[in-house]
């Protein structure tokens, strides 16, 4: 009897516990307010060390229902030596928890970037809450909050907005890629090298007037975010914007690439117009001597003829084959750009290292204390193939009688 | 004792959850670097030398428990405080491996949780399964092994489309040679998870085939060290070295690479998942080794030691260290100078003193 009496009070104090398993920590949706983007810019003062701008959505103005036709996202920005009491500053001043598990973009401003962001992507890493899928940008010659505060077009929410056109312009016709927070962790950390960011800014001056919901009324908005140009590190410090066939060589050897447009250019005057749309490019080292390693770069390319003008006869294999000499020698062109550039920069984010690191380690650990020197003199030697593999819908372009 | 058998099948499975229990989530065997999933198989390789030690004992007393042969081989008066030794082993593991799952989960996703209500709740239902008896839990874990296993192929697969896996991450192999991977085998990766398997000792009795039985066992060892070196290699090449050596549990943030068009993503609850499942299973095996030593040795009926138990398993995981930092640096010395003793001597004394018996104990021709 006993027993049972015992019995039945332990089930009553269990019963309510299996009821409310991980109720703990939860936080109501209408509590929480959704971060879409963070803007980290570098104050004035060091109690201003960081200064966190956070994009919240306003639900009430996405869903439509109750929307009061204020701003779909409002920004909140907060303050701090280290970005923890940043976040916690601004935590102060919004009426709900910040959530910062949909944090889709961090842009960091090119003032932050050129003093070092190691320390700041600690927290992103350590806290459990954010992601390392958030993509990074670097806020190309304006502050980072700048970036979060321009009203978009394609989307309510402009960090989604920007992450879109990221996907776009790297699916088509761009050299920016998917960069998100462990793959600039993991570039921070190669030796001798660094990683590379998307850039990020505004055409058309922003002006306060760019993040309102007026900026978009008229046929041409105010100010249109642009993801263009790659930001350049040694070790986390931005030296320098790629843009042009340097970025183009960067993102080839990158292998990050889907579809570019190269041109070739006719002595009679006019442009031969090729999408490039398959790529892949790989190291091989020789390493015989770690000190003076020789790379080779291979390509192997193919393309698709868009436009071409001239009175050639397309349906000779022996043009198409001189044009694709001519296309070699694009593609040796941009991977050169790329190498010249990064030799100019001292630093070696395109992978040379790695791939000597893969190949002979026992090498790799001779030279890396020093590998910048080595990476400005070594040799590269190029090994490429592009084919061309058809003209699309017409052999021969037509001409005037 | 001995009247309960559980099928093949069954303890197949058992073994398996058992063994991927934490060292699937936790970064295991990153003493070696990327050479990991390396080190995790030479681990397994010597876990099943162990192994058929504690089979050939087994062999020997098919219907008794580790903790019944030892009396009968070392005699009373040694025999029982070993038995007892082996009792307070299992306690202890099944306590640090509660800390380990209850921790975990208070990082990963439920932060201001309790500890202690943690521990208790995953304590509570691993105690009401051994209510009900070994076979049940046996029972349960075929269950758990197909969610578990889907879990990974989902995950698997979802991270082959979301592009996130660079296999030269995982290169050069053997990048600073052999020695790192050995060290760390030595240190940590035959002992966990493959020492561990000494509780088995405890379950075999109920294995309804002595012939095949320990020949299963062995079976879901190796099956799992594939899993766990798979595992480990797929951390590795999706976020790198350096970030796996430094994440304590490193399946969460490769699990939440998974991204598909932006529709799929943030499946990291499956690794919670996975951790909770584990976690339970581990630490139900060893409190049902030292319930069935507890029974055996102070012939004690097993359901009645089953609540005063779960409470020394709750508070000795409470007590057993401040921090969780303080928590694995106790166990990496556990693991390294005292547990050999106890999973590798005295078996292998055992596996001596009877080969020695039988050897002139048998009746000779002639």
């Amino acid at each position: 009897m006993r027993n049972r009496i015992f019995g039945g009070i332990g089930v009553l104090f269990v019963l309510p516990m299996l009821l409310l398993t991980g109720c703990w920590d939860s936080v109501e949706l209408n509590r929480r307010a959704i971060v879409s983007g963070v803007a980290i810019d570098r104050g004035d003062s060091e109690a201003e060390r960081y200064k966190l701008s956070f994009q919240v959505i306003v639900a009430e103005e996405i869903s439509g229902e109750k929307s009061r036709g204020i701003s779909p996202v409002a920004l909140y920005t907060g303050t701090g030596r280290t970005m923890f009491e940043a976040l916690a500053d601004a935590s102060r001043q919004t009426a709900r928890f910040l959530s910062l598990g949909h944090v889709r973009v961090l842009v960091i401003s090119e003032k932050f970037a050129r003093a070092g962001i190691k320390d700041l992507l600690d927290v992103l890493e350590r806290e459990s809450d954010t992601r390392l899928n958030s993509l990074i940008f670097i806020s190309k010659g304006q502050p980072a909050r700048e970036i979060m505060s321009t009203m978009t077009v394609f989307s309510k929410i402009p960090a989604n907005d920007l992450v879109e056109k990221l996907e776009t312009t790297s699916k088509q016709f761009g050299y920016n890629f998917r960069m998100a927070v462990d793959d600039v962790i993991r570039g921070i950390q190669i030796r001798g090298g660094g990683p590379v960011i998307n850039g990020v800014f505004t055409r058309g001056e922003w002006t306060p007037a760019s993040g309102s919901n007026d900026s978009l009324k008229s046929i041409e908005p105010r100010s249109i975010l642009r993801v263009s140009s790659l930001a350049a590190f040694k070790d986390d410090k931005l030296k320098g914007w790629l843009t042009g066939d340097a970025a183009l060589g960067t993102v080839l050897l990158h292998n990050r690439i889907k579809e570019f447009p190269v041109l070739l250019k006719q002595q009679e005057g006019g442009y031969f117009s090729f999408n490039i749309y398959q790529s892949q490019v790989s190291l091989a080292v020789e390493s015989s001597d770690p000190e003076h390693p020789v790379f080779t770069v291979k390509i192997t390319q193919q393309a698709a003829l868009k436009e071409a003008p001239h009175p050639l006869d397309l349906t000779s294999p022996k043009v198409l084959e001189e044009l694709s000499d001519r296309l070699i020698k694009e593609s040796v062109k941009h991977i050169q750009a790329a190498v010249s550039t990064a030799k100019e920069l001292g630093s070696d984010y395109l992978g040379f290292g790695r791939a000597l690191q893969r190949k002979d380690p026992r090498g790799w650990k001779k030279v890396r204390d020093h590998w910048e020197d080595v990476f400005a003199d070594c040799e590269i030697r190029f090994d490429a193939d592009v084919v061309i593999r058809h003209t699309d819908m017409r052999s021969n372009s037509f001409q005037i009688h | 004792m001995g009247k309960v058998k559980i099928g093949l099948v069954e303890f197949f499975s058992l073994t398996v959850l058992f063994e991927l229990g934490t060292a699937l989530v936790v970064n295991l065997g990153m003493g070696a670097g990327r050479d990991a999933w390396l080190s995790i198989l030479l681990g397994c390789a010597a876990g099943l030398m162990m192994f058929t030690g504690y089979a050939y004992l087994y062999r020997k007393h098919p219907n008794q428990p580790f903790t019944a042969y030892t009396r009968q081989i070392l005699g009373k008066y040694i025999g029982a405080p070993v038995g007892l030794v082996y009792i307070i082993l299992y306690i202890n593991l099944a306590a640090r491996d509660l800390r380990d799952g209850s921790t975990m989960l208070a990082m990963a996703t439920m932060h201001n949780t309790p500890l202690f209500i943690l521990s208790a709740l995953m304590l509570l239902s691993g105690a009401y399964v051994l209510h009900k008896g070994v076979e049940v839990l046996s029972r349960t874990s075929m269950v758990f092994a197909f969610v578990v296993l889907g879990i990974g192929l989902f995950g698997t697969v979802m991270l082959i489309l979301s592009g996130t896996i660079n296999l030269h991450r995982l290169l050069p192999v053997l990048e600073n040679g052999f020695q790192p991977v050995l060290r760390s085998v030595i240190h940590q990766n035959y002992m966990f998870p493959f020492g561990e398997m000494v509780c088995f000792t405890m379950l075999m009795p109920y294995l309804s085939s002595v012939k095949k039985g320990p020949w299963i066992i062995a079976a879901a060892m190796v099956f799992s060290a594939l899993l766990l070196s798979f595992t480990m290699a797929l951390n590795v090449s999706v976020l790198g070295a350096d970030i796996v050596e430094r994440s304590p549990l490193p399946l969460m943030p490769t699990i939440s690479k998974i991204s598909i068009s932006d529709i799929i993503q943030r499946v990291d609850i499956f690794v919670v998942m996975v951790l909770i499942i584990g976690v339970f299973f581990k630490m139900a095996v060893f409190f049902a080794a030292a319930l069935i030593g507890i029974s055996d040795l102070f012939k004690i009926p097993y359901r009645k030691m089953l609540y005063p138990c779960a409470l020394i398993i709750l508070f000795t995981s409470m007590l057993d260290a401040r921090s969780f930092i303080e928590h694995l640096d106790e166990g990496g010395t556990l693991l390294y100078r005292v547990y050999p003793y106890l999973m590798i001597v005295v078996p292998a004394l055992l596996v001596i003193v009877t080969a020695v018996r039988d050897h002139f104990s048998a009746p000779r021709p002639g």
